[in-house]
């Protein structure tokens, strides 16, 4: 007798997540056995966006396709247009740059720590880490002017800088973080509740990290060696020492220690930073106009590895910029962790991948009378959409 | 366990709630609210229309024998995203962001920045 | 009976201190719980609804009786609409059991000789029928809630049966106003039975359905869990049974531990109240203190170390008498 499965559907709401997300499960008791994942629910359509703005704009742009990694997205787009028009922006600026990013990559940890514990039922853990977080959103809004959305990366250098009255009191928040970070890392590594929940759990072998393509602590956790920040520097990365996390235990618990000891490691390279900052401009002046070419970047984002392709046929504006966020990479590994797991860690599983679904859509076409699912490539859908206008005159192409 | 200790020392603290509006924390200074324009300063070049990524900004005439010294830029706060970026486009300062941010308002109308007539300062 | 003696029996039961009084004190303990829960975390709280937010969860009440009831389609209609209204009035007849010390007397509205399994016996009931809420609610998270409620019970029931079990063998009585009336001559059970104080507090923490046991109303897991589907006036009056879960499971653990109403001059309401809100406050703080456990982690906390503890208990209980 073969007894059915029972679906159970996740999202698009769901008060486990943060992003509207669709698993479809199904489940033989409490345990999953199968896990299908449908995303599409806050495609924007940015790439396209992108190309209809000049190349000035779009760093805003690419800067609000993710609120929480913002920075990573900025810094990524503009080295990718300064690769194309040849020129380095000055020491002090990749320095700063270099701040905002780490400074963005602790808030962004933070937040992560915080929803990790509020799956887990652990209300008390996530206020206490949001309001520590309020000291990072302070420290970023005086040097920057907002909390997030930060608009200091410029093509060429960046905005402001970073004085002596800033740079103390970033001292003296940085050091009560980290007294505050070892703190909850004494918390989540004893209490028996939290080990409860994310020792053993959502297991992802490292060979299945390697051959799903994973990135960012997902695959640190499972023990792969693989930091965009060491392998491939960029900023003044390859002036401020650091290590690269990694723990081999493969399940929860693992990527969120890896988590918190980047937290750890940013601190330090923030005071290395700041203590060996140069001096000069952190400006250079850039034409509007980007000769033609083709360029690739890549950053260590707060979730992994960030790639952005930028072309550019001699304009003001971009010929084509694809993103390629690291939530998506995470997409397959994290269906794998999901099968064999309870229903009850799903949540728990889900967030421990740290998904920014705004970075990730994209958009699948499911013909529902003929029973045909298929993915357009950027190529056929622009011939497609093209078509599509022509033949309803009057309707113009912005 | 060890988060028991930090619960009963909270009991007998102050929350750091702040009970806005009552009690406000002062923005940074270097804060991006609203957009201010000092229209004396203002040359008309157009500048910042041209970069705003939001299409926020619009070049109006206000003095039509100046041809295109005579316009002043019309910005609409309800399609301003806060980047700054008309800040550094601008090649004589004229725009600059203040600490003003509690911009909610049910009148679509009052979110126009109008240039005035000249020899006037800005009117919000 | 005259008519005064029939006027003071209505009284006791209706106003104090019978229904009225528990209804109000039972909001006013979700006001200490939602205040010290908040206080712990260093927040606020309910502050705008009188003063420090003492009126809020008379605001809730009253906010969710005016709410539109949704009745999904397919729901068996009968026990759907009877499960609130059945919880509401078997959590005021346990109240009824507990010896509060109003009007200075020693003995509950309602006392007799086996009054005690009376009382463990409804809060069996109650949670019975939040499983019938949820399974009748035709709902998958409120059907999976529903189970979930029903695992922990046969996890948590039999740790502090036998706790209370302990209590009733080292008294020689089954009468709960006569376990708080012997307390008073002698030493608190808290000191005599340390440890099935500990394990009966453990087990009421996974009878309120509050962190680390509240698996069936899991807010980020299953959206509601029993809970989903019920809106309106339903919600409102399980709202109000599980406040005055919270005030009658913290009466019966003072009742079995803490000498009930007894203090230094006779029965008194005051000490009653003090000694409740000492065990509400204890239980806030188990809340604030951990995650959430699994639901086959609760069974395993209970079978493997709750149940064993609370049998060791007995054992004292009867081998080593007060």
């Amino acid at each position: 007798m073969k007894l059915s499965l029972f679906e159970i559907p996740l999202g698009p709401q769901h008060p486990a997540l943060k992003e509207p997300i669709r698993f479809i499960f199904k489940l033989d008791g409490e345990i999953v056995v199968g896990a299908e994942p449908r995303l599409g629910y806050v495609h924007r359509g940015v790439e396209k966006l992108a190309e209809t703005r000049t190349f000035i704009q779009d760093v805003y742009l690419a800067e609000r396709i993710c609120g929480i990694c913002s920075a990573a997205h900025t810094t990524c787009f503009v080295q990718a247009v300064e690769e194309l028009l040849g020129i380095e922006p000055p020491p002090r600026a990749k320095y700063i740059r270099l701040i905002v990013f780490e400074l963005n990559r602790i808030q962004s940890h933070l937040l992560w720590l915080g929803i990790l514990a509020y799956e887990m039922g652990f209300d008390t853990l996530f206020m206490y880490i949001w309001r520590d977080r309020e000291r990072v959103l302070d420290v970023l809004e005086m040097i920057t002017g907002n909390r997030v959305l930060y608009a200091i990366n410029q093509i060429g250098g960046v905005r402001h800088d970073i004085d002596d009255k800033i740079a103390a009191y970033m001292r003296k928040a940085l050091s009560y973080l980290r007294e505050r970070t070892k703190y909850y890392k004494g918390i989540v590594e004893r209490d028996p509740t939290i080990n409860a929940r994310a020792v053993e759990v959502g297991i992802l072998k490292k060979r299945d990290a390697i051959a799903l393509c994973a990135v960012g602590p997902t695959t640190r956790g499972s023990g792969v060696k693989f930091d965009i920040r060491a392998d491939d520097p960029y900023a003044a990365l390859d002036e401020v020492p650091f290590n690269v996390v990694v723990y081999d235990t493969e399940d929860v618990m693992a990527r969120t220690l890896v988590r918190i000891d980047e937290i750890l490691e940013s601190i330090s390279m923030i005071e290395y930073a700041l203590d060996h900052m140069p001096s000069g401009d952190i400006r250079v002046r850039v034409p509007r106009v980007v000769p033609a070419g083709e360029a690739v970047s890549r950053v260590e984002a707060p979730r992994g590895e960030l790639v952005y392709y930028v072309r550019s046929a001699g304009g003001e504006k971009p010929e084509r910029v694809k993103v390629r966020t690291p939530t998506l990479a995470n997409i397959p590994a994290l269906c794998k962790m999901l099968e064999g797991a309870y229903v009850a860690d799903i949540p728990v599983i889900v967030a421990s991948i740290d998904p920014c679904l705004a970075c990730m859509d994209r958009a699948i076409f499911v013909d529902v009378s003929k029973e045909k699912v298929w993915v357009w490539s950027e190529r056929e859908l622009r011939r497609y959409s093209l078509r599509w206008y022509r033949s309803r005159e009057g309707v113009r192409r912005r | 366990m060890s988060v028991i200790k930090e619960l009963l020392k909270n009991l007998f603290t102050k929350p750091i709630t702040l009970k806005y509006p009552q009690e406000r924390k002062p923005p940074a200074e270097r804060f991006r609210g609203r957009v201010y324009v000092d229209y004396d300063k203002c040359i008309g070049c157009g500048l910042c229309a041209r970069d705003c990524p939001a299409s926020a900004i619009e070049m109006v005439v206000i003095e039509p024998e100046k041809g295109i010294r005579g316009r002043r830029p019309l910005i609409d706060l309800s399609r301003c995203i806060f980047c700054g970026q008309c800040e550094l486009s601008c090649p004589r300062k004229a725009i600059k962001f203040i600490h003003e941010y509690e911009l909610a308002t049910s009148d679509k109308k009052s979110l126009l920045l109008i240039p005035p007539k000249p020899k006037g300062s800005q009117k919000p | 009976m005259s008519v005064l003696e029939y006027l003071m029996v209505l009284v006791k039961t209706l106003i104090y201190p019978g229904v009225i009084f528990v209804i109000i004190l039972s909001l006013i303990y979700e006001w200490v719980d939602r205040k010290v829960y908040a206080r712990m975390q260093n927040r606020i709280g309910p502050f705008y609804v009188g003063p420090s937010g003492f009126l809020q969860p008379f605001a809730d009440f009253l906010k969710l009786l005016s709410k539109e009831d949704i009745v999904p389609p397919h729901v068996d209609y009968h026990v759907f609409t009877l499960s609130p209204i059945i919880t509401l009035y078997l959590v005021l007849l346990a109240m009824f059991l507990i010896p509060t010390g109003a009007w200075n007397e020693p003995y509950a509205i309602l006392a007799f000789e086996g009054d005690y399994i009376l009382a463990l016996a409804l809060t069996t009931f109650i949670t019975i029928f939040s499983f019938f809420a949820g399974w009748s609610s035709v709902n998958r998270f409120g059907v999976i809630g529903a189970m979930r409620a029903l695992y922990q019970m046969i996890s948590y029931e039999i740790s502090m049966f036998l706790c209370a079990a302990a209590v009733a063998l080292d008294t020689r009585t089954l009468c709960l106003s006569r376990m708080a009336e012997v307390q008073a001559s002698g030493l608190w059970y808290i000191l005599l039975h340390p440890l099935g104080f500990v394990v009966f507090i453990l087990s009421m923490q996974a009878e309120l359905d509050k962190v680390p046991f509240d698996t069936p109303e899991a807010k980020t897991e299953i959206v509601g869990g029993w809970l989903t589907e019920i809106s309106g006036k339903k919600l409102a009056f399980f709202r109000l049974a599980s406040d005055i879960k919270l005030f009658f499971c913290a009466s019966l653990a003072t009742t079995l531990y803490l000498a009930g109403p007894w203090g230094p001059l006779g029965p008194n309401i005051l000490w009653f109240l003090a000694k409740v809100t000492f065990v509400i406050i204890l239980v806030t703080t188990l809340r604030a203190a951990f995650a959430r456990f699994r639901i086959d982690q609760v069974l395993a906390v209970f079978w493997k170390y709750a149940i064993p503890l609370s049998l060791v208990q007995v054992l004292i209980a009867l081998f080593i008498p007060h």
